[in-house]
């Protein structure tokens, strides 16, 4: 039998890793338990819906538990690299809807196909930048970098394509994206001063 | 590396961080990073800035039906579906594990209470093909420790079988070697378990010994 989940409840998550690792449901329920919570948070504020939100968070710790040997504690936390798996599945998922039906956001297909790719890019951008609201360390960023950092973060897009959006250079884009994580920064050392 | 080298490339790391370079960006990224410490230095710092972004997000309660479709198909994975007779034995495998017993036995084993880290616990320890089995009884349970077990290829997975009473029953915990060839599991019920046995299996695991087993350790009572 697996280890009994008192027992894993009483494990730190980079022990419970190798357990995971070795297909042991109860260390891959206390995972969930602990860090289910935000990775379904994360996911839904990305896609914007709860059914896929549950989807996304769904195959995110399914990959999880498939290839649980491959958390490499050297480079970060449990928590932050299975944030990282949500993260990366709730991006892919944006674009393959966005590859499939990017026409049910428009009434006139032939309208659509005229439209300039940025300017179809645009829309989606700001229906996912209204999907939540900015909040924590971001919510204190001047505007112009809270945005781009949302866009590419939660939105899912690159820098060129920011740039493209927001008609602005791409130095000036990767420049607000290191001035505003800069500010980041500085709060959290603050904040531990 | 030089200084205007590392500042091109510095204007590059935030964006890599937020995921905003393209393929072919990050990789070339990646391969800068590999041999300029200060951009490494300058992403630990910004990482934990980055690792705010996902906390920040507004708190949605999941669904119930999240957690319990996830776990029913995690425990699929773990056990497939049994087969309608549970009489199986592991006479496919007895022939090998009879050779393997033999071996085990001329090697001979040693029994003793704690040291190696395990204090308290009693420890049955055999060696045979080049693999050092420890068994070490916690309680009703155990830890099962491999160590010069040999790589596996990606489908195979090790698999435990306890025999309790005549009947082989497997191991739920499925487990794999490190790089060093270690592996372990637990064992949690040992009660009248006179016999360990060890399998490489396909990923998911067997209801029944589908190979000679690379392992096999009697267990004194």
């Amino acid at each position: 039998m697996a280890v009994r989940r008192e027992k894993a409840e009483r494990l730190a998550d980079e022990e419970l890793m190798p357990l995971v690792g070795r297909k042991d449901p109860e260390a891959f329920e206390v995972l969930y338990d602990r860090h289910g919570g935000v990775a379904f948070s994360l996911a839904y504020r990305i896609v914007g819906d709860r059914a896929a939100a549950e989807e996304v968070t769904q195959e995110a710790f399914i990959s999880v538990w498939r290839s649980g040997a491959r958390f490499d504690a050297a480079r970060g936390s449990v928590r932050s690299w299975l944030l990282s798996v949500v993260r990366n599945r709730a991006i892919d998922f944006l674009r393959s809807k966005a590859g499939k039906a990017p026409k049910l956001d428009f009434d006139d297909d032939s309208a659509l196909e005229q439209r300039p790719a940025a300017e179809r890019t645009e829309e989606e951008a700001l229906r996912r930048e209204t999907a939540g609201e900015i909040r924590g360390a971001l919510g204190k960023l001047p505007g112009e970098q809270s945005k781009v950092i949302e866009l590419a973060y939660f939105g899912g897009f690159s820098h060129s394509e920011i740039a493209e959006i927001l008609s602005l250079p791409m130095g000036t884009v990767k420049g607000r994206m290191r001035l505003g994580l800069e500010k980041i920064r500085g709060e959290l050392a603050e904040g531990l001063a | 590396m030089n200084g205007s080298d590392h500042i091109r490339w510095s204007e590059d790391l935030a964006a890599y961080m937020l995921g905003a370079l393209e393929p072919g960006e990050a990789a070339e990224f990646e391969r800068h990073l590999e041999g300029c410490e200060r951009c490494r230095g300058e992403m630990r710092w910004f990482e934990p800035a980055v690792q705010t972004l996902p906390e920040s997000v507004e708190r949605q309660k999941p669904p119930r039906s999240l957690r319990e479709n996830l776990m029913a198909e995690v425990r699929a994975d773990v056990r497939p579906a049994k087969k309608p007779s549970p009489q199986w034995s592991w006479r496919p495998a007895m022939a090998f594990a009879a050779m393997v017993l033999v071996v085990a036995a001329v090697a001979g084993y040693e029994i003793g209470k704690g040291g190696g880290g395990d204090e308290g616990a009693s420890t049955v320890v055999s060696r045979s093909h080049g693999i050092t089995v420890k068994m070490v009884r916690e309680g009703d349970g155990g830890t099962l420790r491999l160590t010069g077990v040999h790589q596996l290829p990606p489908e195979k997975v090790l698999e435990a079988w306890v025999r309790r009473e005549g009947k082989v029953e497997p191991v739920p915990a499925l487990f794999v070697p490190d790089r060093e060839g270690r592996a372990s599991t637990q064992i949690e019920d040992m009660s009248g378990v006179d016999t360990v046995m060890v399998t490489e299996e396909p990923q998911g695991g067997s209801e029944e010994p589908t190979s000679p087993p690379v392992v096999t350790m009697s267990v004194p009572q």
